[in-house]
């Protein structure tokens, strides 16, 4: 069974990017080969289905507690933690961190765990460089002088700045 | 653009040695040697031209590969985007190690037999280090040219600001230069009447002028004398708005991307903030530019020989003169397999740049009678100082740099320490601590951020960084040198070259006075310091009891100085080898003191110069 929805699903709530924007990127399904590849299908599986069992947010108090959860269940574990963090860092910048050696010798060995980029179009289509209103270094410019006006942050869901709590 | 600039086969320079002589060799592809075989070829001399890299880039399609090299690239150093070529090395900044006392590093290709490690680097393919070069070009300031005169420290120059100014005007036009005069006459730095830039000057970021707008009209005081302080935009060798004003109201077109066939792109820069390592569209000025034009004009008589390393310099021991270089020409970057072939000319130009071409002559065991290749070394030294703006400045876009501060680049206090020009980055603080990578990795694995609390928390992290990059002055000294040693070679056997360095007492004075400099204007413009030097740092130099990251500055220079006396300079004021007489060394070399400007447009303008004499002794 494809496991692309549910990434997708987790990828957009740790990113705070929309799925259409992951989708948009052209990027989603290398990434899930990425990971698959490099910690195992298995693994991967398991984050997802325990993603998959957190409580639904739908009101303020039950969102707090499916953060916590998150941060408890998913990034605080030794083992899906540094994981999840990649996926993170996957979306954001196109590229794969070598995991840490404590994660490699608890878990490993993972012979293609090696810091790269995953395509020269995943550089290109970071979600860093859309995050602060700018382009990656080297593509998608934004036309002659742009630089001289203040930047464009999109704004998003869930913004802590637009929204103090 | 139409080019038809195309590689020769050795079998076909071979073919044509035996018919026609050769008038002159140029060795080297970057700025240097673009400008000498333009000039050559426009007065119908029959040239050849030999480049060590492998020329893959004379193509679009291949120009593009170093571009998508540089996307794929785990390091985005400055020289991710060229393939590793063992025939035709470079240094690199990413090998790099702090050395012990009396250590020597031969891991990378420029050995650095220390004490100080320098990341300066250059690029060995077709257009040399203007493929990856960032394009500022200040002129020279008047007094830079005399500051053992004026301020008791390094040597005058033997040619002054005047000689050289109708040199700068043909340089600024070749590499298309961005720039108002209103912005650029200032510390004496003059210009003829109704002068203007082919272009119109690039604005400032938003950055800049978010400092700016606290900074300007604050002063400084040093040795008793105050220097008012104001954001300037830098001259900038990229493609703006034609100034139609140019050549008395002619105007001027500039140059787009070149390729070896009809191409539409490269025009104006569009704020790729890319300049540093590669620009995607062309729209900065590379060398490749210049020899378009020399090969359009001139099909037949201009020849580019490459993968073809110059190897030796062969002299006739009895007048002095060169009578041939032996070159080595691979088939494979992969392979040391390789033919040496022996190139007769009337004339020699060495264009290899302020390394490579002692590295050559010292390879060839000529010292100059003078004893002064490959001494004098010469680059800027860098201090970085970073700190986080009190609001969001939208760092991350618009050319690596556009504005900076400049105001002490000149002054009486240069008799007791060093200049310096100062950049504002516009790529944060990518050059000192790797951002924005270093802030995603920071907060996710560090902070534990995601969410939107992550993406709040890099908008704010990123798009308030402010980085001041301090380029200090260098004075020459005769122990700072390239030297060559028969225990380093490279896959083809040409010898390395050996860098030892100290940065010196002057420009570490500068380097403290920047430090406190940086202070200061963060005082100002309210932003939090953010910056620190580790002693791991293998650029970290300890001075009064305080400890600095020094950067190189990719500015080479002094190493076959100029002058007019044979007993103390390698070439003469025309870059005419004092030596030997059909031998031309060019480039930052030949240039006695570098002052606070970025070497390209003034080592532009001595090549200018040069090419007329080069032509005379050519009737
Ligand atoms: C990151 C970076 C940023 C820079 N930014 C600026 C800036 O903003 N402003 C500025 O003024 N300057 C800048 N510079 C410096 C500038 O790039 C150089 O001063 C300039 O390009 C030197 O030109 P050149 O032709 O003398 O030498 P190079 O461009 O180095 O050309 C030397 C040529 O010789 C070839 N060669 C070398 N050895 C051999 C051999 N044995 N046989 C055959 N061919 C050989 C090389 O392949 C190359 O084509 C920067 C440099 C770097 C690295
Ligand atoms: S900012 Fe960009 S488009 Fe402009 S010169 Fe630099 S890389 Fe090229």
């Amino acid at each position: 069974m494809s496991q692309l929805e549910p990434f997708l699903a987790f990828s957009a709530e740790v990113t705070a990017f929309p799925i259409v924007e992951l989708q948009g990127t052209g990027q989603a399904e290398s990434y899930l080969q990425t990971v698959e590849d490099i910690v195992g299908t298995q693994r991967l599986d398991r984050l997802l289905v325990l993603y998959q069992s957190l409580p639904l947010a739908t009101r303020e108090d039950i969102r707090q507690a499916r953060a916590d959860r998150l941060r408890r269940d998913i990034f605080g574990s030794d083992e899906l933690g540094p994981i999840a963090r990649n996926i993170i860092k996957l979306w954001y910048s196109g590229t794969w961190y070598e995991l840490p050696s404590a994660w490699t010798e608890a878990y490993g060995p993972a012979p293609q765990d090696v810091t790269f980029v995953v395509a020269p179009s995943s550089y290109v289509e970071g979600l860093l460089w859309t995050a602060i209103g700018a382009h990656p270094a080297g593509a998608k410019a934004p036309g002659y002088a742009s630089w001289q006006w203040p930047p464009h942050i999109p704004p998003f869901a869930g913004d802590p700045a637009a929204t103090p709590r | 653009m139409i080019s038809s600039i195309k590689k020769t086969s050795l079998a076909e320079i071979k073919a044509r040695l035996e018919q026609h002589p050769i008038e002159a060799v140029i060795v080297g592809t970057g700025i240097s040697g673009a400008i000498i075989a333009n000039e050559l070829t426009k007065a119908g001399k029959n040239v050849l031209l030999l480049e060590a890299g492998p020329g893959t880039n004379l193509t679009l399609q291949g120009y593009n590969e170093f571009l998508s090299n540089f996307y794929g690239a785990t390091s985005k150093d400055n020289q991710a985007p060229y393939p590793v070529n063992p025939n035709a090395s470079m240094p690199r900044s990413t090998n790099l190690r702090k050395l012990q006392p009396g250590e020597t590093d031969s891991a990378t290709y420029m050995v650095q037999s220390g004490p100080y490690v320098t990341d300066t680097n250059y690029t060995r393919v077709y257009g040399g280090t203007t493929m990856h070069w960032e394009a500022k070009t200040p002129r020279m300031l008047p007094e830079d040219f005399k500051s053992q005169t004026l301020f008791g420290q390094g040597v005058d120059w033997p040619l002054g600001y005047d000689d050289l100014e109708e040199f700068y005007q043909v340089a600024e036009r070749e590499i298309g230069v961005s720039a108002d005069v209103e912005d650029q006459s200032y510390l004496g730095v003059t210009f003829p009447k109704d002068y203007v830039y082919p272009m119109k000057g690039l604005p400032l970021s938003y950055l800049d002028q978010q400092v700016a707008k606290r900074l300007d009209g604050t002063e400084v005081e040093l040795y008793g004398q105050r220097y008012p302080l104001k954001i300037r935009p830098f001259p900038q060798g990229r493609n703006g708005i034609p100034n139609d004003k140019y050549d008395r109201g002619q105007g001027y077109v500039p140059v787009g991307a070149v390729s070896n066939h009809q191409i539409e792109i490269g025009e104006r820069c569009q704020g790729n903030t890319n300049c540093v390592p590669i620009c995607p569209v062309q729209a900065r000025y590379h060398s490749g530019k210049t020899l378009a034009k020399a090969f359009q004009r001139a099909t037949g008589s201009i020849h580019l020989l490459v993968q073809a390393v110059a190897s030796r310099v062969v002299i006739d021991p009895v007048s002095g003169r060169v009578t041939a270089l032996e070159v080595k020409v691979y088939k494979d970057p992969k392979s040391s397999e390789h033919e040496t072939v022996t190139i007769a000319a009337t004339i020699f130009v060495l264009a290899s740049n302020a390394i490579e071409t002692p590295r050559l002559m010292l390879a060839s065991g000529l010292r100059s009678s003078s004893g002064l290749i490959g001494r004098n070394l010469m680059d800027h030294s860098y201090l970085l100082s970073w700190a986080t703006m009190p609001e969001i400045c939208g760092t991350m876009r618009g050319t690596s740099v556009t504005g900076g501060i400049i105001d002490l680049r000149g002054g009486a206090f240069r008799r007791h320490q060093a200049a310096f020009s100062v950049d504002i980055h516009n790529d944060g603080w990518g050059w000192a601590v790797g951002s924005p990578y270093s802030d995603l990795t920071t907060l996710v694995d560090q902070y534990n951020l995601f969410g939107p609390e992550l993406r709040r928390g890099l908008i704010n992290r990123i798009s308030s960084q402010l980085l001041l990059a301090f380029m200090i002055e260098v004075m020459p000294s005769e122990s700072n040198r390239v030297t060559v040693d028969p225990q380093y070679t490279d896959q083809l056997g040409n010898m390395r070259p050996v860098v030892s360095f100290t940065v010196p007492e002057y420009t570490m004075r500068g380097a403290a006075y920047a430090r406190e400099f940086a202070r200061t204007v963060f005082a100002r413009v309210g932003a939090a310091d953010q910056s620190r030097y580790d002693p791991g740092d293998y650029g970290y130099v300890a001075y009064n009891g305080q400890g600095y990251a020094i950067r190189g500055g990719n500015h080479l220079a002094g190493t076959h100085v100029m002058g007019n006396d044979r007993n103390r300079s390698v070439v003469d004021t025309n870059q005419r080898s004092w030596d030997h007489p059909n031998l031309y060394l060019v480039g930052g070399g030949s240039m006695p003191t570098i002052g606070t400007a970025n070497v390209t447009l003034t080592l532009a303008a001595l090549c200018y110069r040069s090419a007329r004499s080069m032509l005379d002794q050519l009737q």
